[in-house]
């Protein structure tokens, strides 16, 4: 049984089709890499699994059950997180609370241990993506990089089986890429079971993670597999780079 | 052991109240209402804030709908007319006691909220505030249609008063009394339904619905209720008006569009999303329009408006987060500023002190 099964997946806005009958599978424990060049419908895809999308057709069974189609809130509640590429922070909540969002839901709500408070189950899921200092502070005034980790702690706040995350490297600079790569190896170590899914353009921190990558072009799979193939497969530098003249 | 009981009450009390500047304001302001009508019985000015605490309880309402989950309505007026008509045709047709229509009109203004609610959801922003907008035009249209039942714009008079056995002078006493203990009720259960788990999740609603859906947040829910939560106290407020004037349309203020934007008007001078704001402003801004311009400075009714909204339109300016917000900044910033000083005292003093001891120890030092 895999943990999120994607089958001949597509849709299609007007003429154009974004995801074009795409299927791969998360395995349980497993961190597989999304990649493919601007417009491939990776983001697309992301919101198609997350419930922000309605497929056309095709199915996306989590658990051995379809969910597609279903509204984002029921999604989370089965136990998929996602961030955005864009972040986006309640701006006029404090950090902490930011997290205790998360953790209002039905989901979050259930995964809080019986010994703990909701805060300090807040506290943790900060302490573990290290903004402790800034819990107090509204998001408004908290730097970019901070937000990146502000949404990756508020997703992993209702401990979800399958974490996505949308370009979580995007706009950060070595020194924040180094510490979020091992906080995302210190969130799988922590969790054996859990499946990440990460859509990332910097290869180069994506392809030390990952076990599997995807990779998309044009909306359609054009390639699958580990990530020292995937670098030396001839269609995908040609998608990047160009054909060889 | 009573006493140890009440001992723990008062220091919990003291804790919560006199530690915060403002909260310590806000007391001593609600003291001031309690005290007041005894010390200085002037009638007129009785029945003012006996409408201010109405007022109060409505704006505060609207505050919870759009300050903490931004469902933006320009319709509010529609749950005060609700509770006027409703309560105004319980007491013709069924006879029920006053103490009987008023909750039950309120239940109705819930069924009502929801009823408008769900089909509001589906538009956003300025949409919202239109469609909004075009229920209470809507309501008066019905009103007028079915005028032999609903009494139309007259509305239906002679409606008992709360308290039938008390005089004229203790029955405005106790009218003003029993306003201002509902206001308090309402203020503080509104004011902590905005500063629970909840209000901060209709806050994250507020600041973005995607990633409120993204955090497992059933969105639909949450907006339902505000909109439950505000029509619920709305309803209330727009039925014990009708009381106090004995009519349910003793002006049809209470269904036009300038009822709307007067709550609009109190909550953003007050402060949008701070429930104490709106609370302060209505009374601010009923006796100014009320006592100040009507019987202090006798301006002819005409130029009311205008001066009330140049008024209005400077302090908005000077003080864009409300009025309420600027006090409790600089309340905090004299505490710290406070707390800063008498650090510099201590830190002052251990200094002169160790300037005094570490002599004496060099000598004793030398000395061995």
């Amino acid at each position: 049984m895999h943990l999120l099964e994607v089958e001949n997946l597509t849709k299609s806005f007007g003429g154009l089709k974004a995801v074009n009958n795409v299927s791969f599978q998360v395995d349980e424990g497993e961190i597989v890499g999304l990649i493919g060049p601007n417009g491939a419908g990776k983001t697309t895809l992301f919101h198609l699994i997350s419930g922000f999308l309605k497929p056309d057709s095709g199915s996306v069974k989590f658990k051995d059950e379809d969910i597609a189609g279903l509204p984002p809130h029921r999604i989370v509640n089965k136990g998929i997180a996602r961030t955005f590429q864009v972040v986006r922070p309640f701006r006029h909540l404090p950090v902490i609370a930011n997290v205790i969002v998360a953790l209002e839901s039905p989901r979050g709500t259930r995964k809080i241990e019986w010994i703990k408070t909701l805060e300090r189950k807040a506290l943790d899921m900060l302490e573990d993506v290290g903004l402790t200092e800034l819990m107090l502070e509204p998001a408004e005034n908290v730097g970019h990089g901070d937000l990146k980790r502000l949404e990756m702690a508020r997703a992993l706040a209702t401990e979800p089986d399958l974490l996505m995350l949308d370009e979580p490297f995007g706009g950060l600079n070595p020194l924040e890429t180094d510490f979020l790569t091992k906080s995302i190896q210190r969130i799988h170590l922590d969790h054996p079971s859990r499946g990440i899914l990460i859509v990332e353009h910097k290869l180069y921190a994506l392809m030390k993670i990952v076990k599997r990558v995807v990779v998309l072009h044009e909306g359609q799979k054009i390639a699958e597999g580990k990530p020292e193939e995937i670098a030396e497969n001839k269609r995908v530098i040609e998608v990047y780079m160009g054909k060889e003249m | 052991m009573v006493t140890a009981y009440f001992r723990r009450a008062y220091s919990s009390f003291a804790t919560y109240v006199f530690d915060v500047p403002a909260r310590l304001l806000a007391f001593l302001l609600f003291l001031l209402l309690l005290v007041y009508p005894v010390t200085n019985p002037r009638l007129p000015l009785l029945f003012i804030l006996t409408t201010a605490n109405v007022m109060a309880i409505f704006a505060a309402s609207w505050d919870l709908l759009v300050g903490r989950s931004g469902q933006i309505s320009l319709g509010h007026a529609l749950f005060f007319g609700i509770g006027a008509y409703g309560t105004g045709m319980l007491t013709k047709y069924f006879g029920l006691s006053l103490w009987l229509t008023i909750p039950l009109i309120t239940l109705g203004g819930v069924l009502f909220a929801l009823v408008i609610g769900y089909p509001c959801l589906r538009v956003r922003g300025p949409y919202l505030a239109l469609v909004t907008m075009a229920f209470p035009l809507i309501l008066t249209g019905v009103i007028f249609y079915f005028a032999d039942i609903t009494g139309g714009e007259r509305g239906i008079y002679g409606l008992p008063r709360f308290f039938p056995f008390l005089r004229m002078y203790q029955l405005q006493l106790a009218e003003y009394y029993f306003t201002l203990m509902l206001l308090f009720v309402s203020g503080i259960i509104l004011y902590k339904i905005a500063n629970s788990k909840t209000g901060i999740v209709l806050v994250s609603i507020l600041d973005n619905e995607l990633a409120s859906k993204a955090s497992g947040i059933n969105v639909t829910k949450y907006k339902l209720l505000a909109f439950a939560i505000s029509g619920l106290f709305g309803t209330l407020a727009g039925s014990v008006n009708a009381h106090l004037l004995q009519s349910s349309a003793a002006n049809m203020a209470s269904l036009t569009v300038t009822l709307s934007f007067m709550t609009v008007i109190i909550t953003i001078f007050g402060g949008l999303g701070t429930i104490y704001g709106p609370i302060a402003a209505a009374y601010i801004l009923t006796i100014l329009d009320r006592y100040v311009l009507n019987t202090i400075v006798e301006i002819p009714t005409e130029w009311h408006m205008l001066i009330f909204i140049l008024f209005i339109i400077l302090l908005i300016i000077k003080w864009p987060r409300g009025i309420a917000r600027f006090v409790t900044d600089k309340l905090e910033d004299l505490q710290e500023e406070r707390e800063l000083e008498e650090r510099g005292k201590h830190i002052w003093k251990t200094y002169k002190k160790k300037e005094k001891i570490v002599p004496n120890g060099e000598s004793d030092h030398a000395s061995t």
